[in-house]
């Protein structure tokens, strides 16, 4: 039956319908980025789609994988970049930096032992070829640390301490796969140069107060990205030295706090910019990289978890413990117990994790086994909160549960 | 007497027909031709155990009668301890026979190996993780399926391409197709190699990784062998589908082959000597390797 514009099936009610569906699907969305999930949601459909049809999986990644491995995750690593960025800055995190000194000391300890660990372990599970996993043993996932770590210490000491530990361990990680790992041949001296130009160039825009970052992504960020694909470094780290050039707000509004939409500063406007564009590329990012074939899987898989679950906080024990001989200090209210949870929460290596997986290995049973250990890292959250429920700690301690 | 006659007779008999004897042996289909191309496969072998010496054992006494000259190693040619008497346990000891009789060993790696046994002399690897290398009219490519990175992958595709021989043959250890429950066929590495060997008209591609023999129809043009059960074995592990020619999954098993002319013979031995498939394969004509499917080998599954 048309209705009263003349128009064949669209009742009121269907209009209703199209209307809530057309509203419903932005909130989601949005919901979704905000509330980190689309890594997750790339990860699971990746899980699902190469088990159910590895063939057409594959096909689809593989035609993807440039853009989004070397390309699209730039634009993460960058909003992590500035988020690093602003933490040094009054109010931030990492303001003073003699404050960084105890974390960084320690990510030492909590990067060498689960290093160390996941060796000796698939060496002993007979799979010497992973041994090579030992990089994806730095890895930490800042969002998703940060994330769990507000649920169960709120606003502690231990959360800023956390993500000091997690950036440390994760620079640590980045270096060692870019000495071990170039990621092919190299032309070494073009892109150095190339790299110069782009921090040149940057440094010229930076003085002459440009205020859009649109030059410092595509002149200054596209010169980085060239410079360190000649160079054999990671191209997804192009926009890692040049985001520092971008001017900035005077204090930090805090870590993974949005921009204020009114902001002005060329940093929060790459922010408001490129938040959502870099959430759609780690949802491509978990599907391109984390389609780990049941079958592919052999006791090594193991390897990768257990180390992290057991080597984080006895690492960052023994981090800890020669920070504190050497005369540097814990927070106030981070003891032993606090740091056994941030042991755990650190253990998960979700995003760089993965994606030091894809950088050290090509599509295969070894990365596909490091993968999946990746994600079985995630039973850092659950030990945490079960063991923050036990030990009384954050939110569970009986002081808060009183107040 | 006479009934100790009679018993005799039965025992010759049981002993004549029964698989696995010298007998059978003998009777092996592999014409066995002078100046043809002889070698043998093993996949998944260095365990150092009991099974494998077996297998050592019925490869020695087959090159008596079938003198092949090379084994194609399909990987995982070294499980646990890789040090230098774990060479001689699982690698000099089982096979001294047919290294003393200057039988050429080319191996490829599997994901048990290490990667420094390319530098292991009798694995014959000169340092490469993938090399080439040709025997008469075949040219045989040993690939590192365990990282298949882009320079391999241009690699495999370059060399392909310049290969003038009548024969192509490639060895690595995933299989680009396998019907066994416990890993299967390898598919990323199937999207990433089959167009490559089809392209080339690559003839048969022998694999390991997963402890059973199976044959596969021919797939794309190309003849496909799983072989990993030279020391290796997961009994019962196979569910034949609609691609699977011949399999065997309940004993140790390796393979010989022979190529003359434009005919590739091929046997499947198990462990006790017995022969669970044999066929022979002719060379697919290039338009045929690039298209329209080739026949199925001639032969049978015993």
């Amino acid at each position: 039956m048309p209705d009263k514009d003349g128009q064949v099936g669209t009742s009121p009610k269907r209009r209703g319908l199209r209307h809530h569906a057309r509203s419903t699907l932005p909130r989601l969305l949005r919901f979704a980025i905000e509330q980190l999930l689309l890594l997750p949601l790339g990860v699971i459909i990746a899980l699902a789609w190469v088990n159910a049809a590895p063939e057409s999986y594959y096909r689809f990644t593989f035609s993807i994988a440039f853009l989004v491995n070397d390309v699209g995750i730039a634009f993460f690593f960058a909003l992590i970049t500035k988020e690093v960025v602003e933490a040094t800055i009054p109010n931030g995190v990492l303001h003073p930096l003699r404050r960084a000194l105890l974390p960084v000391v320690a990510s030492l300890g909590a990067t060498a032992v689960p290093a160390l660990l996941h060796v000796r372990i698939v060496e002993s599970l007979d799979e010497p070829m992973l041994t090579i996993g030992w990089r994806v043993a730095l890895a930490t996932d800042l969002a998703i640390g940060f994330f769990f770590a507000r649920i169960i210490f709120g606003r502690h000491p231990a959360v800023p301490f956390l993500l000091l530990l997690g950036i440390a361990c994760n620079a640590l990680g980045f270096v060692m796969v870019a000495l071990f790992d170039p990621a092919h041949d190299i032309r070494l001296v073009n892109g150095v140069l190339m790299l110069v130009a782009a921090l040149a160039i940057a440094a010229v825009l930076r003085r002459q107060r440009v205020r859009s970052f649109w030059p410092y992504v595509l002149i200054a960020g596209v010169a980085s990205w060239v410079g360190m694909y000649w160079s054999g470094v990671h191209p997804a780290l192009a926009l890692v030295p040049i985001i520092p050039f971008l001017p900035h707000a005077a204090r930090d509004p805090g870590f993974f706090v949005d921009a204020r939409p009114g902001a002005r500063d060329a940093l929060s406007q790459f922010e408001l910019w490129w938040r959502y564009p870099a959430q759609v590329a780690l949802f491509f990012f978990g599907l391109v990289n984390a389609g780990v074939p049941m079958g592919a899987l052999e006791p090594g898989t193991w390897g990768l978890p257990l180390a992290l679950l057991v080597g984080r906080p006895l690492g960052l024990f023994a981090g800890a413990g020669l920070g504190l001989a050497l005369g540097f200090h814990l927070p106030h209210r981070v003891g032993w117990r606090e740091l056994t949870i941030i042991g755990f929460v650190a253990a998960m290596g979700l995003s760089v994790g993965l994606f030091f997986a894809a950088a050290i290995l090509p599509p295969g049973q070894l990365r596909s086994e490091l993968s999946m250990g990746v994600l079985l890292s995630l039973a850092g959250a659950p030990l945490a909160l079960i063991g923050a429920w036990l030990m009384g700690i954050g939110r569970f301690s009986s002081e808060r549960q009183q107040r | 007497m006479r009934t100790v006659g009679r018993a005799l007779v039965c025992v010759l008999f049981v002993v004549a027909t029964a698989p696995g004897t010298l007998l059978g042996q003998a009777q092996r289909a592999l014409p066995n031709r002078p100046g043809s191309v002889k070698f043998a496969a093993i996949g998944d072998n260095g365990t150092g155990e009991h099974p494998q010496y077996e297998i050592a054992d019925q490869m020695s006494g087959l090159h008596k009668v079938f003198p092949f000259d090379l084994v194609i190693m399909l990987g995982d040619n070294m499980y646990g301890g890789q040090q230098p008497a774990d060479f001689v346990k699982k690698f000099e000891m089982p096979y001294a026979a047919l290294l003393s009789a200057g039988v050429k060993f080319q191996a490829s790696l599997g994901n048990h190996d290490r990667d420094e046994n390319v530098l292991y002399k009798p694995f014959n690897m000169n340092g490469q993780r993938y090399y080439s290398y040709t025997r008469n009219n075949v040219r045989f490519f040993a690939l590192d399926s365990t990282r298949m990175d882009d320079k391999q992958v241009a690699w495999i595709d370059t060399s392909l391409a310049r290969a003038t021989e009548d024969w192509k043959i490639c060895y690595f250890h995933h299989p680009l197709y396998s019907n066994a429950d416990r890993h299967g066929a390898s598919v990323d590495l199937r999207v990433r190699l089959e167009p490559i060997f089809v392209k080339h008209g690559v003839n048969v591609v022998f694999s390991g990784h997963d402890h059973v023999y199976e044959r596969l129809k021919p797939q794309k043009g190309i003849y496909y062998f799983v072989s990993g059960a030279a020391g290796q074995l997961r009994r019962g592990n196979m569910s034949p589908a609609e691609q699977t020619a011949a399999y065997f999954d309940q004993d140790q098993s390796f393979m010989v082959v022979e190529i003359a002319g434009s005919e590739m013979y091929f046997e499947a031995v198990s462990r006790t000597g017995r022969i669970v498939d044999a066929g022979t394969i002719t060379r697919q004509a290039k338009a045929a390797a690039a298209g329209s499917p080739p026949p199925e080998p001639a032969g049978s599954r015993r």
